[in-house]
């Protein structure tokens, strides 16, 4: 994979203004109502954790567990970051929201053909070379976009600057990274931040999944000689029985 | 004069009625209606009763097709040979009943083909599903000499059977590595969520583990159904074969135990089991019903040679491996989702609707075809009485 893009977001500049909600609702055609939680009509929301504004979305793993999960490939990690989704794919097994450990992805239970919404880093903007929505709304500038080796650089360089940060960015070791970064003032567990195992998820069904060959050669390969022996058993009682009735005929 | 006869309705007709017609008003609600109306199902907890009762129990309770197959056909285990139609009966309309709780299940389900066409070999669910497509059609052509047999063109039934006895060995053996395969990844899938689900319940030996759990309780289901054609459909199926069979279960849940054991205590820590939690007990009850009371009660041979006994052993069984299963898919996520999940009745009625109608398959198939020995007395015609002529494959 080439160089992929990234956003990081300054917990501490974050003035819950709203307005990335807003733009991402408008790119999206959503409803423009107010949300408090991640839904399928808000992809991206701000939520209120004390005094600071926390702002949710798809973290566009690096090896997303999604991708690995979904079972027609309707998830995609792509070239440039974002992780998209093919709902024409989608059979809606949600095996996806299962898997993610930041549990982003949300289902249209109310709708009778639903499919999964998520955010997915503005992927159509990015590619016409535009940034992401919420990140061109921010007018406080607490989220930005650029390549992900360097805003992984401008966010140690704030943390290590600044005493006031955590020394700690989220996302460069969650599920094995992130391309979105957050850094605070206040420690993460406060701000509703979950603990995710640092290694890529999908490591943990890659083994299970390596097992096939050896299931199926050592397996398979065990019953068959097993029956060969059942059988080779079988013929030999049958052929002594009839040698027997022979020489008793005699 | 001759008074009309009006039909007698028993009791158990009017159970299966209920159910199904409540089952109808639930199909009703989950097509029309949607997720939100006919579920508790929400992003907190996106697999419920559906996924927990109705595909991993049913694939679960299945599994003593394809053990009890090549157990006959591999191993040359002959005693067990008068059991085998009925072991895979059972399986291919358990795993009817999960394709068709996938009907439901899934929020779009005309798409249920993609997989097909659609590959993504990295998703334990890909694999998972074209598994169970694949010994599901394993256990259709196992089963079709039951219906073949009865084809009154000499022909056509003796080509068929002629060539079924061909490929016999081969799908078994095939539908054999198929079962453990996706026996096991049906635990697999929950790997992916580490982090979600409960110490209790997440290992990396999942997949074993489910595996392991599996058998044994597919064997205790098949002894069930069997106990019960033998009670009320007249069948004769030897009581000794049944305590046989139930002499494996025994062993195959002190392996369960022991490698679920070794792994809690080595790998998430002792403590977890006694701290004062809703996760810590329903923990145990599953495993006093799957493990310590069935392990007890089997090693006692006045349980096992009563058939009575027996089948109420074996329902433990069962039912603590609903538990377990329950526990893994439902339990096990309620901490980390912070989300209590109780299934909507309209869950429980379309899953009892699905069950039911494979009882009521069973039932039939049971009575007018020849799928377990019959009692001598017991000569009431059936549609058609052909001998196969290959014998009892």
């Amino acid at each position: 994979m080439g160089r992929t893009k990234a956003i990081l977001v300054d917990i501490t500049k974050c003035i819950g203004c709203r307005s990335c909600e807003n733009a991402c609702k408008q790119v999206h055609g959503l409803p423009l109502n107010e949300e408090a939680k991640l839904s399928a009509t808000a992809l991206t929301v701000i939520e209120e954790h004390g005094d600071r504004y926390v702002r949710r979305m798809c973290m566009s793993c690096q090896d997303p567990a999604c991708a690995s999960a979904c079972l027609v490939g309707a998830l995609k990690k792509t070239e440039l970051g974002p992780v998209t989704y093919d709902a024409s794919k989608c059979i809606g097994c949600r095996y996806c929201i299962v898997a993610c450990p930041f549990n982003v992805p949300r289902y249209e239970w109310a709708k009778l053909a639903p499919t999964v919404k998520k955010c997915d880093m503005c992927y159509a903007r990015q590619v016409k070379g535009q940034d992401p929505a919420c990140v061109e709304a921010c007018p406080v500038q607490a989220s930005i976009v650029g390549w992900r080796d360097e805003i992984l650089e401008e966010a140690q360089k704030r943390i290590l600057l600044d005493s006031k940060y955590v020394k700690r960015i989220y996302g460069s070791e969650e599920a094995g990274g992130t391309s979105v970064f957050f850094i605070s003032d206040v420690p993460f567990e406060k701000l509703g931040f979950g603990t995710v195992p640092a290694q890529p998820m999908p490591v943990l069904t890659a083994n299970a999944l390596g097992d096939i060959p050896t299931v199926v050669l050592v397996g398979g390969g065990l019953l068959a000689g097993l029956y060969w022996i059942t059988n080779r058993r079988k013929q030999v009682a049958l052929a002594e029985a009839s040698s027997a009735e022979l020489s008793e005929k005699r | 004069m001759a008074r009309m006869r009006l039909p007698k309705i028993t009791f158990w007709q009017t159970v299966v009625a209920i159910i199904f017609l409540a089952g109808a008003y639930a199909a009703y609600a989950r097509f029309a209606l949607g997720f939100e109306r006919s579920t508790h199902l929400n992003d907190a907890q996106p697999w419920g009763l559906w996924v927990g009762l109705g595909t991993l129990c049913g694939v679960g309770l299945s599994a003593g097709g394809f053990a009890i197959a090549a157990a006959v056909y591999l191993l040359g285990f002959e005693r067990y040979r008068q059991v085998v139609r009925a072991a895979v009966l059972l399986s291919f309309l358990g795993y009817l009943s999960v394709i068709t709780g996938m009907m439901y299940e899934l929020g779009l389900p005309w798409r249920i083909w993609h997989p097909i066409f659609m590959w993504n070999r990295h998703s334990v669910l890909f694999e998972v599903s074209w598994c169970v497509m694949l010994y599901t059609t394993v256990l259709a052509l196992e089963f079709s000499p039951s219906l073949v047999e009865k084809i009154p063109w000499d022909r056509a039934r003796k080509l068929y059977l002629q060539w079924h006895h061909n490929i016999l060995i081969g799908l078994v053996l095939v539908g054999a590595v198929l079962s453990s395969l996706h026996q096991s990844f049906l635990g697999g899938l929950y790997l992916l969520a580490k982090g979600k689900v409960y110490p209790l319940w997440y290992s990396s030996y999942l997949p074993t583990l489910f595996y392991l759990s599996a058998v044994p309780a597919g064997l205790a289901a098949t002894i069930m159904a069997v106990y019960l054609c033998n009670r009320s459909l007249k069948t004769q199926v030897d009581p000794i074969v049944l305590a046989e069979m139930s002499q494996i279960i025994a062993p195959l849940l002190y392996v369960y135990a022991i490698l679920r054991g070794t792994d809690l205590v080595t790998h998430v820590g002792a403590s977890y089991l006694w701290q004062w939690r809703e996760e810590t007990l329903l923990f145990w009850v599953e495993i006093a019903m799957f493990v310590l009371a069935p392990v007890v009660l089997l090693s006692r041979a006045s349980v096992r040679q009563d058939p009575n006994k027996l089948y109420g052993t074996c329902s433990l069984v069962v039912m603590g491996f609903m538990a377990n299963r329950l526990n893994v898919s439902v339990t096990a996520f309620q901490t980390s989702s912070g989300f209590y999940y109780v299934p909507k009745w309209t869950e429980f009625a379309l899953t009892l609707a699905t069950v039911t109608a494979c009882v009521v398959a069973f039932h039939y198939a049971v009575r007018y075809l020849d799928i377990l020995p019959r009692r001598l007395e017991e000569n009431r015609p059936t549609w058609r009485r052909v001998v196969s002529p290959v014998g009892a494959a």
